[in-house]
């Protein structure tokens, strides 16, 4: 009887504390990488706050990335209670946005962040997540190879020669600050053993060409340059446009010329970074995230808004964020949790965690000494930022991956230009109605 | 009371067929299902009953066809190339087998490796920077062949997939060559037959039941192929990597049409059930 009380207390200590040890709010986070750690860093902060009640407190979980909106799709649709918060992107807002509740963000939250890092958590008028990471696109260029190139008149005369060529017009070397998407493309040809055999690297840039839907959102600062859009205000479809066919052909060109890696084909993220780390691309379009990589790997790299075009200068934006799960069995306290994460206290925090959070200048200059990319992709993301219209819709990126599969198809040499523009055209009428 | 043997049977296969009703049942009806309504993960609850129109749908999308195109190309080039090499293997390597049993154990290694792992393993070892395979071609002769370039990546993929599955075959035909009684050789050996036509004459016969087995296995996995391709070079450009596994994948997760993917995946089945019982036939005519 003794033996069997002792038991009976045991287990309901071991019990009890296993119960003050569980979190009462679930926050699913974007696996790996830095994202993770500042979100482990900002979750230590909030449940360290005497405020904060037992039954509140966050815990996090992480699952993979390799197929991670897959599995949340059918999570959410499944009316999983696994979590009561999860990540989303931009361009997949309006996809989840069914299974997701709207939320309320602090009073800090516009000064913070501003409109326009804000509006990549928005459908359909709605705030549906606060933003925590953002990410854009910087043009990298290898500023010895650049300067090489100032510095010599053959070098220059080369130069017109090959953009004569393949471009139809006779330009002069320039600063990368003062590049158009021409200027790019000349560089590029330049500094490619195909058209150039003394180059100092192999290829001149390196295109992430791959059948991948990330890709479609690197590729599109240059066209929007050109003008092009989705939709128009009427809500006609405009992807076949002046716009989107010179941005395609001029990447076509230089994958043709071999001014990018014949297997660029199968090119994303890590293959693109892999090559320019080698040390033979003179300089590429990516994702701010790779800056800090690419820097280390070639010293000599500055980082730079891409290419300006006849229609202005322009970056893709996207942002990761924290949204409310619309089956959460604790929506009070996952509430609370995003509201907070709104405040400056949490955004700076995230930032010096080594997240990526879009904020406002002023907040980003808070930071400036410790992390000065922060006010980089501040400045690039309210000068230059951009989503294209439906951009947020709930096919978004069934839109993106339509036009991996057609574009990706154009440069391969699988269908014309013209059979492309039909395909995507038919594709985004059916998921833009 | 003695059973009959057909009765015997069906008692012996009634736990396999109770085990195979539980598992794949309840998905098996869930995707007839949905294979015959509108379905969305927004529906996934709600399923609308539509008749055959998914089926119409898909038999009328290109792209269905071009991955079953892709997939029929890549079931029976690996499932030969996967034979032939299996049966040389194992026709060369028997004698050395017969004293270093252990070779088997490390022939077969690479069909341990799952193939989402092979994918990547390619991904990693094929690309022109950071792979091991193009850097000894720049070393040695300036120059790499693009190995994920559109005009390789058929080729690339499809040795990919022989180099990991010939194991496979290989087992199964080493186990019928083993099988065949050595004193069928000897009585030919004593009347003076060549080894080149023993082999053409006694042995291949004897291993053809196994050769239809190993090729039907092979061509049957090769045609579903989905991980190695999805991770080393995913739906290809313009599509053109995308099998009817990727195909079903991509009209499911990628763009939410449950209803036809689950049509398409009928539609498979189908297909994979008649070749199946197609090859059980020509198999039982061999013997």
């Amino acid at each position: 009887m003794m033996l069997s009380r002792k038991f009976l207390c045991s287990a309901a200590l071991a019990a009890l504390l296993t119960g003050s040890a569980q979190a009462e709010v679930t926050v699913l986070g974007w696996p790996g990488g830095p994202e993770e750690e500042a979100l482990r860093a900002v979750t230590e902060i909030y449940n360290a706050k005497a405020d904060v009640a037992e039954d509140d407190k966050v815990e996090l979980l992480f699952t993979s990335r390799d197929g991670f909106f897959d599995k949340l799709q059918v999570d959410l649709a499944a009316g999983s209670t696994a979590f009561d918060a999860n990540l989303i992107a931009t361009y997949s807002i309006g996809r989840y946005a069914p299974f997701l509740e709207p939320i309320t963000l602090s009073d800090e939250a516009e000064t913070v962040f501003g409109d326009t890092v804000l509006s990549t958590m928005q459908y359909d008028g709605a705030q549906y997540g606060v933003p925590t990471d953002l990410s854009l696109h910087f043009l990298y260029f290898r500023k010895d190879l650049i300067d090489a190139l100032m510095a010599n008149d053959d070098a220059k005369a080369l130069y017109g020669d090959i953009s004569e060529k393949y471009l139809g017009e006779r330009l002069e070397p320039k600063n990368p600050e003062e590049w158009s998407w021409q200027d790019f493309a000349a560089n590029a040809l330049y500094f490619s053993r195909s058209v150039n055999p003394d180059s100092p690297t192999r290829y001149g840039t390196v295109l992430q060409m791959k059948n991948l839907l990330f890709n479609m959102m690197v590729f599109h600062s240059l066209p929007r340059s050109y003008g092009a859009n989705w939709m128009d205000a009427d809500g006609n479809i405009t992807v076949d446009s002046e716009a989107y066919r010179t941005a395609l052909e001029m990447a076509k060109m230089l994958f043709d010329a071999g001014a990018t890696p014949a297997d660029s084909t199968s090119y994303e993220y890590a293959e693109a970074n892999a090559a320019y780390s080698a040390g033979q691309v003179a300089a590429m379009v990516q994702w701010n995230a790779a800056a800090s990589d690419l820097i280390s790997a070639q010293p000599e790299t500055v980082t730079q808004a891409p290419p300006t075009g006849p229609e202005g200068r322009f970056t893709h934006i996207h942002g990761l964020g924290l949204g409310l799960n619309a089956a959460a069995e604790n929506k009070d306290g996952a509430k609370a949790f995003l509201k907070w994460l709104s405040t400056e206290e949490a955004a700076l925090a995230y930032a010096r965690a080594g997240g990526a959070p879009g904020l406002a200048t002023n907040t980003a200059q808070k930071l400036a000494d410790e992390r000065p990319d922060l006010v980089q992709v501040g400045d690039y993301a309210s000068n230059y930022g951009f989503v294209m219209n439906g951009g947020t819709s709930k096919n978004a990126l069934s839109i993106y991956e339509a036009q991996a599969k057609e574009f990706t198809g154009y440069w391969a040499g699988t269908q014309s230009l013209d059979e492309a523009m039909s395909n995507i055209t038919a594709s985004m009428t059916e998921l833009l109605k | 009371m003695r059973l009959l043997p057909k009765q015997e049977n069906a008692i012996l296969a009634s736990p396999m067929v109770l085990f195979l009703l539980v598992l794949l049942g309840f998905p098996v009806v869930l995707s007839i299902i949905y294979g015959f309504s509108e379905a969305s993960f927004e529906s996934l609850m709600s399923p609308k009953f539509i008749g055959l129109e998914n089926f119409r749908l898909v038999l009328q999308d290109s792209s269905f066809w071009d991955a079953g195109w892709f997939s029929l190309r890549f079931g029976v080039i690996t499932a030969l190339l996967e034979c032939v090499l299996g049966l040389f293997l194992a026709v060369y390597l028997a004698p050395l087998i017969r004293k270093h049993g252990w070779m088997v154990a490390v022939l077969i290694i690479p069909m341990i490796v799952a193939p989402a792992m092979i994918g990547l393993m390619y991904r990693l070892v094929l690309h022109e920077f950071a792979g091991p395979i193009p850097y000894y071609f720049y070393e040695w002769f300036g120059w790499s062949p693009s190995f994920l370039s559109t005009g390789m990546v058929f080729q690339t993929i499809v040795v990919a997939e022989t180099l990991q599955w010939t194991p496979f075959a290989f087992l199964l035909f080493l186990t019928a060559y083993q099988a065949i009684p050595n004193d069928i050789r000897e009585a030919a050996s004593v009347d003076g037959t060549r080894p080149w036509r023993m082999f053409w004459k006694i042995e291949f016969p004897q291993m053809l039941p196994t050769l239809f087995v190993a090729g039907f296995i092979r061509f049957i996995d090769g045609f579903r192929v989905f991980d190695n391709i999805y991770t080393l070079v995913g739906a290809g450009p313009g599509g053109s990597t995308t099998s009817m596994s990727i195909y079903i994948y991509e009209t499911f997760l990628r763009r939410g049409e449950i209803g036809k993917a689950m049509a398409a995946a009928i539609l498979l089945f189908i297909v994979a059930f008649a070749i199946l019982a197609m090859g059980q036939r020509l198999m039982r005519r061999a013997q």
